[in-house]
């Protein structure tokens, strides 16, 4: 797939850019009305992420005083573009065109960056409950990005490559590596839990405690792009997840005409992803708040043991399947 | 787990909510809602609007003869109260003699004029 | 990081109500703490004193939302024993039916409000949902959702018709089965239980000296409950327990407002149950004779007492009203001190704070711009 015209649409269109956005919303909805039915409530309307994302973009852009609104306004298309592109290396319908040895550890980089914007807002307004939320949001950072990267580490390990589309492979010819590797699944569940700072990590954003934290004064069209952001770092980290350890978007065996098995990879990698999402969205409705301090003590003591364990473990039946 | 078993059960029924302008909460038979008058009960003894905590009931003019207790009476005043400023608390129903200014089932609605009146 | 003064207020998500807290900080420790309370003082003492009997009690139930009735109740029986009634009993028992519907729903309300603000949004929306239950059943016996206007001097306003005793008797089966759940849930999950437990811990003798009330005191162990220790209405002729705690902490005060609303469901049960049969109100004079009275009342909060003078007129001279939000506030203030920041909505919602009720006094200072 070397000729740029259909390149092009992979970047912008399918599966790139558009449907990425259209993709984020739908989840963004049904993430809340499976939350809000959770709550035995109602829910918003099927278009409610979309008509709240060009409602923001009207609304009116507010520069606290003394401070670099250039800086504001680049700071969340930067985490914007970090995200999409990152998505560009996950496979969505087969093996991503793009897709290059080393490809995992890029789209890693690419995904922490929401959040370090979101330190550098905090840190840039003026204002001393972001600066809370945004030294927040770092701490976690530094928290949960060890045992996350960890877990999403060992199925490289186990198929024996560093890019996402050849761990796919890999997941083909043989189990999927949910049932090698079950700690390492929840690890990374629990990590991209707070990577998208949702409940029971939600601390940058506690609404009850610092106003809203990094995200105080982020008006309009910033509000607008940063929350886009989010929703699509929820679908590119559930991609990611059922890629590295559910499979991804094939089947055991090869479907003949080429177009048919593209689709069926398609409707593999929707099914995986709404899977991980009910299991997030379950996460997020069934707990509350914890402090830093505890994340800290929990992460640290509970989270990255076991992911190390986890990783001990695959060492161990790498050593043992490839010997003899 | 108790927990995770309602989120379970509340997913699968239906939500609690009612959806107001279709569905409808049905209004108790004791409950108070907007104030009226019946004009030919009042007496014009003026005790509603000594009562109103809020001082919300002026007595205005209303000539009319009326009959209590088996006499007949030749009435000079008859209330006139503003209707989104009145509180609803029903002292007024409380201490009328005859029953004439009463608090009705319905609500009162939403009005943007604070000085609309029932008499 | 040096020392920060974080102001948490007026306006704040986690507040429902305004109050300032000038918070000194040092990282996520609170090294320092200033209060800062009367936002929502409206000058009800002073309007209490232009009205007459009639007139003051609607006024006295404004005072808040969610104890109304406390208010209301406090102020009328003080002034009953003043002038020397003696209400008929089925006055009494209705009275206490609602001051325990109050306690119910006031409860559920705390309980939602502690889980939101620990964001546990989940339980919120469950106990709000319950709480309707109760709220539906105060609506059909006394016409509204809050301010339930079923008191004047010398009894209640409105009788209890069969058919409201029984659509109520049939509504507690289902609060008692949710009571139950939210136990089990209190107890087992695990994010509340590390957020609730040793926090904001105060000891018995802290507990005394800063002059807790209500669940906030019985939490640390202080056994102290106006409606056994100085009864009134019709808690001494009902079977009931107080409920304490030795945990002190919020967790602590949790396990108490539970508690309080199962024996809450109780109280109302058997007064449904067993409501004699009496007139509903008696005849009282116009004029109140002279005399002083403290009238103490055990709203959802706590302790409550109104301090009446009158002066026989068909006025009261002076009516000043000691909140148990207000008897809190020091000890919240205490607490505080080396907690996270993360924990201040948490210790400010266990005291179940209601600022209307405390903003009795203000201080206006001449060489200001405006009134503190």
């Amino acid at each position: 797939m070397t000729d740029p015209v259909s390149i092009l649409v992979y970047i912008f269109i399918f599966p790139g850019f558009l449907f990425l956005a259209a993709y984020a919303l739908f989840l963004a909805y049904l993430d809340r009305k499976i939350a809000a039915r959770m709550q035995h409530r109602v829910g918003p309307p099927f278009f409610q992420p979309l008509a709240d994302f060009i409602k923001m973009l009207g609304k009116e852009v507010i520069n606290p005083a003394g401070v670099d609104w250039r800086l504001f306004d680049a700071i969340p298309l930067v985490a914007l573009a970090a995200v999409m592109t990152a998505f560009l290396y996950v496979p969505v319908t087969g093996a991503s065109p793009l897709s290059f040895p080393g490809d995992l550890v890029v789209v890693l980089y690419l995904m922490a960056l929401p959040t370090m914007s979101l330190f550098l807002m905090g840190w840039l307004s003026r204002n001393i409950f972001s600066a809370i939320g945004g030294i927040r949001a770092v701490t976690q950072l530094f928290i949960y990005e060890v045992p996350f990267f960890l877990a999403l580490l060992t199925p490289a390990i186990m198929a024996g490559s560093w890019s996402i589309s050849e761990i796919v492979a890999w997941q083909q010819q043989n189990l999927w590596i949910v049932f090698f590797q079950p700690i390492g699944f929840i690890v990374a569940l629990i990590g991209l839990q707070a990577k998208l700072e949702r409940t029971p990590f939600d601390i940058p954003e506690a609404e009850t405690e610092i106003v809203a934290g990094p995200w105080t004064e982020l008006t309009g069209r910033r509000l607008a792009v940063m929350d886009l952001t989010l929703d699509i770092s929820l679908v590119v980290g559930s991609a990611l997840i059922a890629a590295l350890f559910l499979g991804g978007p094939a089947l055991p065996w090869t479907l003949n005409p080429a177009w048919l098995n593209s689709a069926a990879g398609f409707l593999l990698f929707l099914i995986k992803t709404l899977a991980v999402l009910l299991v997030i969205s379950s996460i997020k409705v069934a707990t509350g708040r914890i402090r830093i301090d505890q994340l800290n003590d929990i992460g640290w003591k509970y989270i990255a043991s076991a992911a190390l364990v986890q990783v001990g473990i695959v060492l161990v039946i790498n050593y043992l399947w490839v010997a003899p | 787990m108790s927990v995770l078993r309602e989120m379970l059960e509340n997913l699968l029924s239906r939500p609690i909510t009612v959806l107001y302008p279709k569905e409808k909460v049905p209004i108790p038979e004791a409950f108070r809602g907007r104030i009226a008058i019946t004009d030919d009960k009042c007496i014009g003894c003026s005790k509603c609007s000594l009562v109103c905590p809020a001082q919300v009931i002026t007595m205005v003019d209303g000539p009319r003869d009326v009959e209590f207790k088996g006499k007949n009476l030749a009435r000079k005043k008859r209330p006139q109260v503003k209707l989104f400023k009145c509180i609803r608390c029903g002292l007024c129903e409380r201490h009328c003699p005859t029953g004439a200014i009463h608090l009705e089932h319905e609500h009162a609605g939403a009005g943007t004029d604070r000085e609309v009146v029932v008499t | 990081m040096p020392e920060v003064v974080v102001s948490i207020g007026p306006q704040h998500p986690a507040l429902k109500e305004p109050v300032n807290f000038k918070v000194i900080a040092d990282g996520e420790k609170i090294v320092r703490l200033e209060l800062d309370l009367s936002y929502n003082h409206r000058g009800i003492e002073k309007a209490a004193e232009q009205r007459n009997f009639i007139r003051v009690l609607p006024l006295l139930e404004r005072v808040c939302g969610i104890c109304s009735h406390s208010h209301a109740t406090a102020f009328a029986k003080g002034v009953e024993e003043i002038m020397g009634l003696e209400i008929p009993p089925r006055a009494r028992y209705i009275r206490t039916i609602i001051a325990e519907l109050e306690r119910m729903h006031s409860h559920l309300l705390w309980l939602g409000v502690a889980a939101h603000e620990i964001g546990f949004n989940t339980l919120f929306m469950w106990t709000w949902r319950d709480r309707e239950t109760v709220q539906d059943t105060l609506e059909e016996m006394s016409g509204n959702r809050v301010h339930y206007g079923m008191n004047e001097i010398g009894g209640v306003r409105r009788d209890l018709t069969p058919a409201q005793v029984a659509a109520a008797l049939e509504r507690l089966p289902v609060l008692e089965e949710r009571i139950r759940q939210y136990v089990g849930m209190v107890n087992s999950e695990e994010t509340m239980l590390i957020r609730f437990r040793g926090v904001g811990k105060m000891s018995r003798e802290e507990a005394l000296k800063y002059g807790a009330v209500g669940p906030t005191a019985r939490a640390s162990g202080v056994d102290y409950d106006v409606r056994r220790d100085d009864p009134y209405l019709a808690y001494a002729e009902i079977p009931w327990n107080v409920v304490t705690d030795t945990h002190g902490d919020v967790y602590g005060r949790t396990r108490v407002r539970i508690g309080e609303l199962w024996e809450s469901t109780q109280i109302v049960r058997h007064c449904l149950e067993n409501l004699p049969e009496s007139p509903i109100r008696i005849d009282t004079p116009k004029n109140a004779p002279k005399g002083e009275i403290l009238s103490r009342y055990e709203a959802p909060r706590g302790e409550l007492a109104h301090f009446i003078r009158t002066n026989g007129t068909d006025r009261v001279e002076r009516v000043d009203i000691r909140t148990p939000t207000l008897a809190n506030w020091t000890s919240v203030a205490a607490c505080l001190v080396n907690q996270n920041i993360a924990d201040i909505p948490v210790i400010v919602a266990a005291i179940d704070p209601c600022l209307s009720c405390t903003s009795r006094l203000t201080v206006a200072k001449k060489d200001d711009r405006g009134s503190r």
